[in-house]
């Protein structure tokens, strides 16, 4: 019975869960920020505001990938690797060719590929998602660190506009990682809100045996899915990358976990069909200020990670919470 | 047409060891270690048989916790971290009292309690065990650096201790003496009492498990204590065989017990899974290791392979049931 064994599979693992709430995520968010901001006279300053923007960029693109995967009933935990392997192309071609514009060209040309691979296994050969990008996890780490043989590439050309890519700021004011973590926000929010696309891949994520019947090509709109991920997690690797001027074997490492706790920290269920990009993005700046304003109180690195772990199982049991009372 | 007949009579024999749960597994292991030793004359040498053994005791012994814990329908992603702190414990208890066995009980009794939260966090507060064990892991990766910022060494150097990794007991090391032993007690639990049925049981349909009058969260309960006490006692071994603490051990270690389970036939979704399908998991995953160090390739090959193995074993493991795995 594939029929009953997909209905009971989702309530194991993956139980389903009602998303947050977009006002209580925001009504956190500024909490979060008032708190902080008696706690440290540097914490609400346009200064350090916009520097947290530019800090959580890259776990915003990853975040929103993930999320998209997530609803449309997958999951995608190779997106640190994918953080450190494009990269290389980058660097690589940039010290080639003078080009960024070409070197980006190759980092998503990678992202690409890699998308297209773990789409292909998980929506086409229907290999459980979690495992085909547990694997390719390792793989593409291993492949990184077989290329680099684990020590940094540089980049050699010292292009200005890569420079300005990852430390240049966007008016004078917001750091440019930023700008481009907002524009693609904004982007994809509008994808899944508002085209047809975005609500097939809530209906394949809520119910794909449905959604089948409703003629939706399941298998390829999941393909899609795992190619935008990669392909963001690809961003947010150039942005990496552009920020520490260099490719780095270990970058990445563990994005993955914090990508997932934000993205269910901003309600999107593990079972699939539910969440908000909108949300997603509050979960994201949620932990971002979290670890930045515990950093402006000079609380060492260590207590923002048991802290961040605290307000993520925090947050989540008082979402189940709410459902049950509900 | 007897050609055909006789055919038919030898494919059979070998369709019924490809279906059934451990044959193929089996035939796996065969088939590397045939591959390996006609490359290599020292890979079927009774010192490297031991090496073997020894490396495959530290994964065996969490990875059966692990099993248990899968069946049931749940997951723990902060054993790698759990790992690194109660090793930790271990030395600084030792490091304390001066006493072994203290040291060791502190380090199970510390594991055990992380499996304890872990147990509470999903079942009691309903946080889905993916997120809530990776939240519990930053918590363990951030608190053993407030508990220690180095490597706790064996100060008292009790000549003893180191024993505990590299000692042997009738020629076998005695790691893998103990892993056999929890394999055993594993195995037993689980096909010859009621207990495992029970895991079995909750794991395959919870509703139905609480309708014949148990409890699935007490179960599960059960399961997540025994995934830490497990891994307090890997934790043991560890420190002993590096004769220190160490805080920054266990990185990317969950992953690879998760893959050598998923290896063993274990499902992701609950209710399916067998010790030794795991036993033979770990094995496939440390011969390949070994394998890769004997052929002198590059040893990032260490992390390409088991990714490899691990997509291709579930997508055979999906063709032979003629089933999809979601």
């Amino acid at each position: 019975m594939p029929q009953s064994n997909n209905i009971k599979s989702k309530f194991s693992l993956f139980s389903t869960s009602r998303g947050n709430s977009e006002l209580a995520l925001i009504v956190s968010l500024l909490v979060v920020i008032t708190i902080f901001s008696f706690m440290s006279e540097y914490f609400l300053t346009v200064r350090n505001l916009t520097n947290v923007l530019g800090q959580a960029s890259i776990i915003m693109a990853l975040a929103m990938g993930v999320a998209i995967v997530l609803i449309s009933g997958e999951v995608d935990i190779s997106v640190g690797s994918v953080v450190a392997a494009v990269a290389i192309p980058l660097v690589e071609i940039m010290n080639a060719t003078d080009s960024l514009m070409l070197g980006i060209a190759g980092a998503l040309a990678l992202g690409l590929m890699i998308g297209a691979i773990n789409g292909y296994l998980s929506a086409y050969l229907r290999i459980n998602s979690l495992i085909v990008t547990l694997g390719t996890l390792f793989i593409i780490r291993g492949f990184v660190y077989l290329y680099t043989g684990k020590r940094p590439i540089a980049d050699t050309g010292y292009l200005e506009n890569f420079f300005q890519l990852g430390s240049g700021r966007f008016l004078d004011i917001l750091p440019n990682p930023a700008l481009v973590a907002g524009i693609i926000v904004i982007f994809f929010i509008f994808i899944m809100r508002h085209t047809r696309f975005g609500r097939r891949i809530y209906a394949v994520g809520s119910n794909a045996e449905v959604a089948s019947l409703a003629g939706y090509n399941v298998r390829r709109l999941r393909f899609y899915c795992f190619i935008i991920c990669s392909l963001l997690a690809s961003v947010g690797g150039i942005l990496l990358s552009s920020r520490l001027g260099s490719a780095i074997h270990t970058a990445g490492m563990g994005y993955e976990f914090q990508a997932i706790a934000a993205v269910v920290l901003g309600g999107v269920s593990l079972a699939g069909g539910i969440g908000s990009l909108f949300g997603v993005m509050l979960g994201v700046l949620i932990l971002a200020f979290v670890s930045n304003g515990l950093g402006m109180i000079n609380l060492p690195t260590e207590w923002q990670l048991v802290i961040t772990g605290l307000v993520i199982i925090a947050a989540v049991a008082l979402d189940a919470f709410k459902k049950k009372s509900r | 047409m007897p050609a055909t007949e006789s055919i038919k009579q030898i494919t059979n024999p070998i369709k019924k060891i490809l279906t059934s749960e451990v044959g193929f597994l089996v035939l796996s292991l065969l088939a590397l270690i045939i591959g390996i030793s006609s490359f290599s004359e020292q890979f079927l040498s009774a010192p490297n048989a031991v090496a073997i053994l020894h490396q495959s005791s530290l994964v065996l012994i969490v990875a059966i916790g692990m099993t248990v814990l899968l069946i049931s329908g749940e997951v723990d992603i902060s054993v790698g971290a759990n790992l690194a702190f109660s090793s930790c414990v271990v030395m600084a208890v030792i490091n304390q009292t001066d006493s072994i066995a203290l040291g060791a009980l502190a380090g199970i009794a510390f594991g055990t309690s992380v499996g304890f939260i872990n147990a509470f966090v999903t079942t009691v507060l309903k946080v889905n065990s993916l997120i809530g064990t990776i939240a519990m892991m930053m918590m363990l990766k951030g608190g053993v650096f407030l508990f220690t910022r180095e490597a706790i060494q064996n100060h008292h150097q009790l000549p003893l201790f180191p024993k505990i990794a590299t000692g042997f007991v009738l020629g076998i090391p005695v790691p893998a003496l103990i892993a056999s032993i929890v394999a055993i007690i594993g195995w037993v639990i689980m096909t010859r009492t009621k207990a495992g049925r029970l895991f079995l049981a909750t794991g395959a349909n919870q509703k139905a498990t609480r309708l014949s009058g148990y409890s699935p969260e007490r179960v599960k309960f059960a399961a997540f204590l025994l995934t830490g006490a497990l891994t307090g006692l890997a934790a043991v071994i560890l420190a002993s065989l590096i004769n220190a603490g160490q805080p920054t051990a266990g990185g990317g270690f969950e992953l690879i017990v998760i893959a050598a389970v998923l290896l063993g036939g274990t499902s992701l979704m609950g209710g399916r899974g067998t010790i030794l399908g795991t036993i033979f998991g770990v094995l496939i995953l440390k011969i390949v290791d070994n394998g890769i160090i004997l052929l002198r390739l590059n040893q990032d090959y260490q992390i390409i392979f088991p990714g490899i193995v691990l997509i291709l074993a579930l997508y055979m493991d999906q063709k032979r049931r003629g089933t999809t795995n979601d």
